[in-house]
């Protein structure tokens, strides 16, 4: 295991380990598009009555994967932009008919097998969704073969929906996903993350798990952002190069475990609610689509909140718009926006104040959790080369050199300095003095890159094939 | 402090777009700034920040130098207040021209620079020259190459080293015996005029002649030279509290420290009569403050953290070599001069070495 930097970030308002069921909604607003994914093709129409689980969109780059239906109901289109609303919510949860599809996945199991087979149940029911490809961190594709499967319990960003809690409830049912996982692959290893392999709880689960060959226990230090599937691959010496790496988190082994033991869609998520604004922070079961609305009436006690979809290092901010959870949200963190001016704010001895760095008062004490708001504290000011960024990097590349390509528009440079291999934590522009936002420079080189390249294979195959018909 | 922050805010529109006073916005955004933390929030992902800034990370390095403040004022009078009031005054209208010109915030950096530069100055120099070797500083040392974070000297060496080439006369006959008994001169404005406390000779150039001042008085201080160069004392306290708050790096304390010990102490055991020896060379001049408050400057330093073991290694080296080979007395602030211009070097050859490895990562 090589791990470089990392650096934990102590907020107040850590989820606890309950786990409350919302109220079932009146009225479910399905986004059409989340982190990954882009439900372009809507499969149904305005007014249709449709059952739980039926599929109301599907997204054509992701494989298909479809946008199930939480609750029976009935649709309704373009009352809301980019959403799909369902109405008139049925109280009785009837299944979807899905013996129809079934005929597709023998067709499937002809063609590529049993594993084939599951894998397409996988995606059909919805479970296929909590893969992610550790290196790029898309939709793995699903009749691919992994090198490795990497399985995480951890969950480190400040705040999304905490692996230890949804496992201790559910230990069984996690290890017979272990189980379903492993009878997918062909011999490719399991790799198990917990964050102390002697503990007593990693015993019961090693106890459960002796039968499985290929399920290897790593440890992992409870450092932001080692659960990052990027840096995990990496640390574990899994290379791009020799094939993908499927990586899912605690509550993917349960959807896959739910998909397959029970043949159920998996529509249900747990999400977790915490930061500074939040009343009494803690996990959520909903269903996708579930209204943002009526979890902020109930949690947020701030009255200029900033309500995040996910953590408070990656995640986006809900626009107005949003009107309901999307299918890939782990947690909404709250945060107040910030109010008020401190007087002579950075002569004072800083003893309430956690820092990466130990120029504050409260360095002489215990870490402790401290009450933040959306403050950038500071001004933005030229990079003063204090190498922060890079002791703090757990993808081991540079952030002030790129950032200082990036300044000069010298994309080519800070490719080959690797801005590619950037996992996108957040720590580089968290602990930077001069408060330049790296990471979000970062993302959008990132992107440029990746367009340019994409528009290079793409004249390279127009040009083949002219040439091809020329010939 | 509602009340102040009020006033504050009725008077801002006037220097904002379209006020009448829109050239001063950055004179007036640095007085708001300093009364108030800004109020500007994270638009982009993470959501919070470090209560870092470049404001906390300067005022580190002048409480570090506090200690060195003290003692000058203790050996060498209350003139040196009036070198900072003056070295303040003169670099900051300088910086606030650039400022309005450029029309960019002025930059927290110059306040570390305005209290370095009177430290390194001999104690009765001219009030005139503190002014004209400060602006020559900003000036030609920063401003010119953008400001801070992008000069490549450090702009109070930069001062400095205008002066002793500009004015040698003047600088090497400046230097000023250190104050006696229990009071020192803390109740003395000590100047140039007054012959019976000018020397010409401090202890480097003593050691020329073959005269070592005894190794105690240059730890405790009580030798002439620079202000805030002469107590080793107040050097390792603030020097310490530097690497304590991470402001400084270690690494490149530690080079210039054990490479220079290590040449001088070499040069002595091979020749005692003519060098003297490492330890006593160590506390003498302006090394331990050119190694802990001079070279760890980030900027004009090397980033990386081989970069700065060579860097280090470069600036003891040369500083031993001047002292002991050439004319000049004290080789340091030539010694890190030159290790700036080698930093940007040094940190290519470790990024060169670098992407190579990486290209193979992921």
């Amino acid at each position: 295991m090589k791990l470089r930097g990392g650096y934990n970030i102590f907020l107040q308002g850590r989820p606890g380990s309950t786990i409350k069921a919302m109220p079932e909604p009146k009225t479910l607003y399905l986004p059409l598009s989340s982190k990954r994914f882009r439900f372009s093709a809507i499969h149904v129409a305005d007014g249709q009555d449709v059952a739980l689980g039926d599929v109301l969109a599907t997204d054509p780059n992701n494989y298909d994967v479809p946008l199930l239906a939480p609750r029976a109901g009935s649709v309704r289109l373009g009352q809301v932009e980019d959403t799909v609303v369902l109405e008139n919510i049925a109280k009785s949860q009837e299944y979807a008919d899905t013996n129809g599809r079934m005929e597709e996945v023998q067709h499937v199991e002809r063609t590529f097998g049993a594993a084939g087979a599951q894998r397409r149940r996988l995606m059909m029911l919805g479970a296929w969704q909590f893969l992610h490809e550790a290196h790029s961190g898309r939709l793995p594709d699903p009749l691919g073969t992994p090198q490795a499967v990497l399985v995480s319990t951890l969950s480190l960003e400040p705040f999304t929906a905490r692996g230890d809690v949804q496992l201790q409830a559910r230990l069984l049912n996690f290890t017979r996903g272990l189980e379903h996982l492993q009878s997918l692959l062909e011999y490719q290893p399991i790799y198990f993350v917990l964050p102390d392999i002697k503990s007593e709880f990693a015993s019961i689960v090693r106890n459960h798990i002796r039968g499985y060959a290929s399920v290897k226990m790593v440890e992992l230090p409870l450092t932001y952002p080692y659960d990052d599937f990027a840096v995990l691959a990496r640390s574990l010496g899994l290379s791009s190069g020799n094939g993908p790496v499927w990586a899912l988190r605690t509550e993917g082994v349960l959807a896959v475990d739910r998909a397959l033991t029970a043949g159920k869609p998996c529509v249900t998520r747990i999400i977790s609610i915490g930061g500074t604004g939040v009343v009494s922070p803690g996990h959520l079961r909903v269903v996708s689509g579930y209204p943002l609305k009526c979890i902020t009436d109930k949690h947020v006690f701030e009255p200029h909140p900033r309500i995040i979809n996910g953590g408070i290092m990656t995640g986006e901010a809900f626009g107005p718009g949003a009107l309901g959870i999307d299918t890939e949200c782990r947690g909404i963190t709250v945060l107040p926006e910030l109010q008020e001016r401190e007087f002579l704010g950075f002569m004072r001895p800083g003893s309430e104040r956690s820092s990466y760095w130990p120029c504050f008062l409260s360095s002489m004490v215990q870490r402790f959790a401290e009450r933040l708001t959306t403050a950038m504290r500071g001004e933005r000011r030229p990079c003063i080369s204090c190498n922060a960024c890079e002791e703090v990097c757990p993808a081991g590349i540079s952030p002030h050199l790129i950032h200082k390509y990036l300044y000069r528009d010298l994309v080519e440079e800070a490719a080959a300095a690797r801005v590619d291999l950037c996992v996108e934590c957040g720590l580089c522009s968290y602990v930077c003095p001069s408060k330049i936002d790296l990471r979000a420079q970062f993302v959008e080189a990132k992107n440029g890159i990746a367009r340019e390249k994409a528009e290079m294979l793409e004249t390279k195959a127009r040009q083949e094939s002219t040439e091809e018909v020329n010939a | 402090m509602k009340l102040l922050l009020r006033v504050v805010e009725k008077i801002r529109p006037h220097f904002e777009e379209g006020g009448k006073f829109h050239a001063f916005l950055p004179v007036y955004d640095a007085i708001e700034h300093f009364l108030f933390a800004p109020g500007t929030i994270t638009t982009t992902a993470p959501h919070v920040r470090d209560p870092i800034d470049l404001k906390r990370f300067m005022s580190m390095v002048i409480v570090a130098l506090l200690p060195c403040v003290a003692t000058g004022i203790y050996f060498f009078g209350l003139r040196f207040i009036a070198l900072i009031v003056v070295s303040y005054a003169a670099g900051l209208s300088v910086e606030a021209l650039f400022s309005i010109v450029r029309k960019e915030p002025i930059n927290e950096g110059f306040f570390v620079t305005g209290f370095l530069f009177p430290l390194i100055m001999p104690p009765a120099v001219p009030l005139w020259m503190v002014a004209l070797g400060v602006a020559f500083g900003v000036v030609i040392g920063k401003e010119l190459f953008g400001g801070t974070g992008r000069n490549l000297f450090n702009p109070a060496l930069v001062g400095r080293c205008f002066l002793a080439l500009a004015y040698p006369v003047q600088m090497s006959g400046s230097w000023l015996k250190p104050g006696a008994g229990v009071a020192g001169r803390l109740l003395q404005y000590v100047d140039g005029s007054n012959v019976d406390a000018v020397t010409s000779a401090t202890p480097l150039a003593l050691a020329k002649g073959g005269e070592y001042v005894s190794l105690s008085h240059m730890f405790v201080g009580s030798v002439s030279g620079s202000v805030g160069e002469t107590s080793a004392l107040a050097i390792l306290a603030g020097g310490m509290f530097l690497l304590l708050t991470r402001v400084a790096n270690w690494r490149t304390v530690a080079s210039i420290l054990i490479s220079f010990t290590a040449l001088a102490a070499m040069l002595h055991h091979a020749q005692p009569d003519r060098f003297g020896p490492a330890l006593w060379h160590l506390c003498a001049g302006g090394l331990l403050f050119g190694a802990f408050f001079m070279a760890t400057d980030p900027v004009t330093g090397p980033i990386t953290s081989g970069g700065k073991w060579l860097y280090g290694a470069l600036i003891g080296v040369v500083t031993v070599l001047i002292r002991n080979f050439t004319g000049y007395v004290e080789g340091v602030t030539f010694a890190i001069l030159l290790g700036n211009i080698f930093a940007p070097i040094l940190d290519e050859m470790v990024f060169a070495l670098r992407l190579r490895r990486l290209k193979v990562e992921g």
